[in-house]
């Protein structure tokens, strides 16, 4: 909250939050179109290479790209933005999460406890589950750092052992996990080949192109604090096919705007970044298109 | 039961890389042998696959260390 006494009023922060909320509202049925679809897709993929419909290697390709879609609607379950806080609809937020994240084979629990951990200490080397890769110094570092998969939680999760709310998310998450161990080492037996190239091999490309956009770029290179633990970046790659990454920022100041929302809420926002002195605010479009978006 | 579960939990953060290279490796690499017509050396292909688990074991990473 550094700055916030320097503020004028017009920038103040209860000024900022209004406006984030304004952008807060909407259902996201995108992403929820995003999560399920992939899932499916990812699903039917089964049946047609088994059945020799499609190359198991086309099957591959497409899966690899399901997988490069699987994290961000968990994501938004995980800051529980299909539900906005209504207790009826928290199953869409659980529902989406878990069906979404089959095809990376990771545990929903798992994946929101250590995310709040992420936000509330962001680029803190002891305590941020996603330091390792944020503070990666290559690219080939953020790869190295991915073998670890979902076992380096289990570090985390030493840190966080006296939090009982972590614990319990986790613990439930950890079975989860192990379902998936189960299941994957059962259908390798019977579809060995199958496995390999239709779950695991796309879900590591996916947690590799999941640490590089929405974990290294962010965060490379910065700080500690809340308009300073994110930055904007650019890439050549239109913003669709990095997720709209470069403007993870604007997520980490409000977690509660949806994804699709988020261009919109950067151009009302940037008088206020540009009043905190956020670097690269200034460079922020009027109007936020496809690409290049924000220049670093 | 929880005696079990954490018997068996022990079991598989001490194990689990050895399991995984004996079961998902090894039927990974027989299933290519077999597609390149050896249909007969199962047993060393799921040896293999136990020796990369047990090696990633002792090394505590399956390719680099971080």
């Amino acid at each position: 909250m550094e700055n916030l006494e320097k503020i004028s009023e017009e920038f103040s922060f209860d000024r900022e939050k209004e406006i984030a909320r304004s952008f807060s509202k909407r259902f996201q049925w995108e992403m929820i179109l995003i999560g399920v679809g992939q899932a499916t897709v990812w699903l039917s993929l089964w049946p047609l290479v088994i059945n020799g419909h499609i190359s198991l290697l086309f099957g591959s390709l497409i899966a690899t790209i399901c997988a490069c879609f699987a994290y961000l609607p968990s994501h938004e379950a995980q800051h529980g933005n299909y539900s906005r806080g209504n207790p009826k609809r928290r199953w869409i937020d659980s529902f989406v999460s878990h069906y979404t994240l089959i095809t990376l084979m990771f545990p929903h629990d798992v994946m929101r406890a250590t995310h709040m951990k992420h936000h509330a200490y962001t680029n803190n080397p002891e305590k941020d589950p996603d330091y390792d890769t944020a503070s990666a110094k290559s690219l080939w570092e953020v790869i190295v750092a991915t073998q670890a998969g979902i076992s380096k939680y289990q570090a985390i999760a030493k840190i966080y052992e006296n939090d009982k709310a972590f614990m319990k998310s986790f613990n439930k998450g950890l079975n989860i996990g192990m379902l998936y161990r189960v299941v994957l080492l059962t259908l390798v037996v019977l579809f060995p080949l199958e496995t390999l190239l239709l779950w695991w091999l796309p879900s590591k490309f996916g947690i590799i192109y999941l640490s590089i956009f929405f974990s290294w770029y962010p965060h490379y290179q910065t700080e500690s604090g809340r308009y300073k633990d994110t930055r904007f970046w650019s890439h050549w790659m239109p913003r669709y096919l990095n997720h709209s990454m470069q403007l993870h920022f604007i997520h980490h100041l409000h977690p509660g705007i949806g994804h699709y929302d988020e261009p919109k809420a950067i151009e009302a926002l940037k008088p206020f970044l540009i009043a905190r002195g956020v670097p690269g605010a200034e460079d922020i479009p009027d109007r936020v298109k496809h690409n290049p978006l924000i220049k670093a | 039961m929880d005696k079990f579960k954490e018997i068996l939990t022990n079991h598989i953060s001490n194990w689990n890389m050895v399991w995984f290279g004996l079961i998902f490796w090894g039927s990974v690499i027989n299933a290519i042998a077999i597609r390149y017509q050896y249909t007969d050396i199962t047993i060393y292909c799921y040896f293999i696959g136990l020796c990369l688990g047990l090696s990633a074991k002792i090394r505590g990473t399956w390719l680099w260390k971080i």
